[in-house]
């Protein structure tokens, strides 16, 4: 396992935590809770991957880095991920930031019920 | 167009099954294959989601909670930010109840140390407020291939306090288990299955004690061919086993469906004392009766043997063979499991008599203060998948008629006596008769009498003097007051055999022997799993083959202080988190009760 830190400029904040997916094999589960203002994490993504793996920090630095260019999304990012595609990757983190009320889609889905 | 169309082809059949139109007999109903919402392609979030009224739903110890495994990432695997497990309170028809659902994509829902702990601290807080005037039913939504064999020992000790838990609770509040697939329910949470007021399950469901790939891996592919999946669902399917008795109501793959059963079940409330399935002692020898294993039926023809309710069968009895009459079915691999003579050794020594074989792989020995206990070798067994001292069908019908004897005989006496495992078994019994007879709900029939017994007051106590593994652990041994095993290098507690658990982790056995050096519950050596939190006694002997003299005296004197402790303590499992041990080791379990029972009445 596999244990990377990513930190992106993003400045959307998001209305709520959001919970996505899950840590089956081919998939990955997001966290993802508002920043700290406090904690000077304003306008930055901070990201956490923990992945099964190895060797593929390259494809998740461009992955991430597409998806935040176009999706700025703030707060901590947290992903556990059992060797997603960069494609579910990308749409996971889509679901994580329409969840959270910072991208607009109609059929957002795995809203935060805790 | 007609919604409702009388079948005439058998193909269309099929496919109107496949689709989830109707199960055996009944008509195609089209508009219902049109409308329907399939469950099983729910995760675990929203299958709970989809059982409760409306809006209701309130997460307990979420993913932002983060009580996550903390043996996973050492192991190199990712964790998941709740291990697996959804707890869920809502309302069902506006009775508040909780839903534990377990998520099959993480780590094939396996059992571990905290996904374990969230089902039994849940069904605690369940029976506490049940006792206290608000019945709290629980839905469990079983999907699982057994304990994660990255948390062994932690997650085979999980289950036991899981099955007790919901024994606290089933006189209370119905506790209604749900197999919908795809997973199924197997290893040991198939004994919780078996202990359920009520099993609603689907076509698509399987329940069983051993999965055909580990009985495969065991006994060959003659035995079980585990890529057959036609006879895998003949013997294990929610079909065969809603037809046989084993589960109660058998619905489609729709999540309407699968929430009108529960509500239903939900609203029959508790079964009365006595008559739950694990309780029918009755019926499980009377059905066991119909089996010859040297000449097994087929698994369609269980149906008419034993018919569709867990009732006295209306097939009588088979004349059974024994010993050299029944030989293992052609081409299937002896057991690797060796006889061993501790168990008899033992049980002899410390009752100082000679003990009566309950029936001749099970043995019990009455002293004034004590009954002895255990599961021995019986090459003539006509069982032959249980000759090596497994505990099969019979030997935990066995266990379960004598604990229950035992507790009617000490009815009214001033202080039960102690009961006392002797626990030295190589495993549960695997083979394709064992399952397609329920083995499962055999040795839940164990674990209730069991529990029973100890709930009485019966001190029970275990004494591990070899092997005890998985299953068999579980049905004998593991429900105890106190668990006293030899410090000796031929004691060996776990959830799988070292090469098999190799095998389904993908790794090699010298991996595995490395990985255990840090990661104590995965551990062989019997000084680690005393680490764990739940051994009440580690005991040197000079001899433990053949025990000297002064190793009888000392070890008796052992148990003699373990039922003394037993006496004054809780008869529940609660102090498996209350021990120095657990303090340490245990954490994370502690750490999920606490977090459970704050927020269990939050708003």
């Amino acid at each position: 396992m596999r244990t990377l830190h990513y930190t992106f400029p993003a400045t959307t904040p998001p209305a709520r935590r959001a919970h996505v997916g899950v840590v089956g094999s081919g998939d990955l589960e997001i966290l993802l809770e508002p920043g700290d203002d406090q904690n000077g994490s304003t306008d930055r993504a901070q990201v956490t991957v923990r992945t099964s793996v190895e060797g593929f920090d390259e494809v998740w630095q461009t992955t991430l880095e597409r998806f935040f260019a176009r999706t700025p999304v703030r707060g901590a990012w947290e992903l556990n991920d059992s060797a997603a595609t960069p494609a579910l990757v990308t749409l996971r983190l889509q679901q994580a930031a329409e969840a959270s009320g910072a991208a607009s889609s109609s059929t957002a889905e795995g809203e935060d019920t805790s | 167009m007609t919604s409702t169309t009388s079948h005439d082809s058998g193909e269309r059949n099929e496919v109107a099954r496949a689709l989830g139109a109707s199960i055996d007999g009944q008509s195609i109903d089209w508009q219902r294959v049109l409308h329907r919402h399939s469950f099983l392609e729910l995760d675990a979030l929203g299958r709970a989601e989809a059982l409760l009224d409306e809006g209701s739903i309130r997460v307990l110890c979420g993913p932002f909670e983060r009580l996550e495994s903390p043996w996973l990432e050492p192991q190199n695997v990712t964790p998941q930010s709740d291990d697996g497990v959804i707890v869920a309170r809502g309302t069902i028809d506006g009775t508040g109840v909780v839903v534990l659902s377990i998520e099959q994509a993480f780590q094939g829902g396996g059992t571990g140390e905290v996904s374990g702990a969230k089902i039994s601290q849940a069904l605690r807080l369940a029976a506490a407020d049940s006792r206290s005037g608000t019945p709290v039913p629980a839905v469990l939504l079983l999907e699982t291939g057994g304990v994660r064999l990255q948390e062994a020992n932690l997650g085979l000790n999980a289950v036991a306090e899981i099955c007790s838990a919901l024994l606290e609770l089933r006189p209370l509040a119905p506790v209604v288990g749900v197999v919908a697939g795809s997973v199924g329910s197997f290893g040991g949470i198939s004994i919780a299955t078996g202990l359920c007021t009520h099993v609603v399950v689907t076509p698509e469901a399987r329940i069983g004690l051993n999965g055909a790939a580990v009985i495969e891996q065991e006994a060959g592919v003659e035995e079980f061919d585990s890529s057959d999946h036609a006879l895998i669902w003949a013997v294990d399917g929610g079909e065969q086993r809603r037809r046989t008795g084993l589960a109660d109501t058998l619905v489609v793959d729709d999540a309407d469906a699968l929430r009108d059963a529960v509500r239903q079940a939900v609203a029959a409330g508790t079964t009365r004392p006595g008559a739950h399935r694990s309780e029918r002692l009755d019926v499980l020898d009377a059905r066991l009766a119909t089996i010859d294993p040297a000449n097994p039926p087929e698994p369609a023809r269980l149906r008419e043997m034993w018919g569709d309710t867990y009732d006295m069968p209306p097939t009588g009895p088979a004349t059974t063979h024994r010993g050299s009459d029944v030989q293992p079915q052609a081409g299937t691999t002896h057991s690797s499991m060796t006889p061993s003579r501790r168990g008899r050794t033992w049980i002899t020594a410390l009752s100082g008599t000679t003990p009566r074989p309950v029936i001749d792989s099970v043995l019990r020995a009455d002293t004034d203060e004590a009954v002895y206990l255990a599961v021995v070798p019986d090459p003539d067994n006509h069982f032959y998948r249980a000759r090596q001292g497994q505990v099969g069908v019979t030997e935990s019908a066995a266990l379960a008629r004598t604990m229950r004897e035992i507790t009617a005989e000490d009815d009214g006496r001033a202080e039960r006596r102690a009961i006392v495992a002797v626990v030295d078994l190589p495993s549960q019994a695997y083979g394709r008769i064992e399952e397609m007879a329920g083995l499962h709900q055999a040795m839940a029939s164990a674990v209730d009498a069991t529990e029973a017994a100890r709930v009485a007051g019966h001190p029970l106590i275990t004494l591990v003097v070899g092997q005890a593994l998985s299953g068999g652990f579980l049905t004998h041994g593991l429900q105890a007051s106190q668990i006293l095993v030899l410090d000796d290098p031929g004691v060996e507690i776990h959830a799988m055999h070292k090469e098999a658990a190799a095998h389904i982790t993908l790794r090699t056995v010298d991996e595995l022997d490395r990985l255990a050096k840090k990661i104590p519950p995965l551990s062989y050596d019997v000084r680690d799993w005393a680490t764990l939190g739940f051994c009440d006694g580690l005991l040197s002997v000079e001899d433990a083959d053949t025990p000297t003299e002064g190793d009888v005296r000392s070890v008796a004197r052992d148990i003699a202080d373990a039922v003394t402790r037993a006496r004054s303590g809780p008869t529940d499992l609660s102090n498996r988190l209350e021990s120095v041990q657990a303090k340490k080791v245990r954490k994370a379990s502690r750490t999920v009760r606490d977090t459970l029972a704050r927020q269990w009445n939050e708003q």
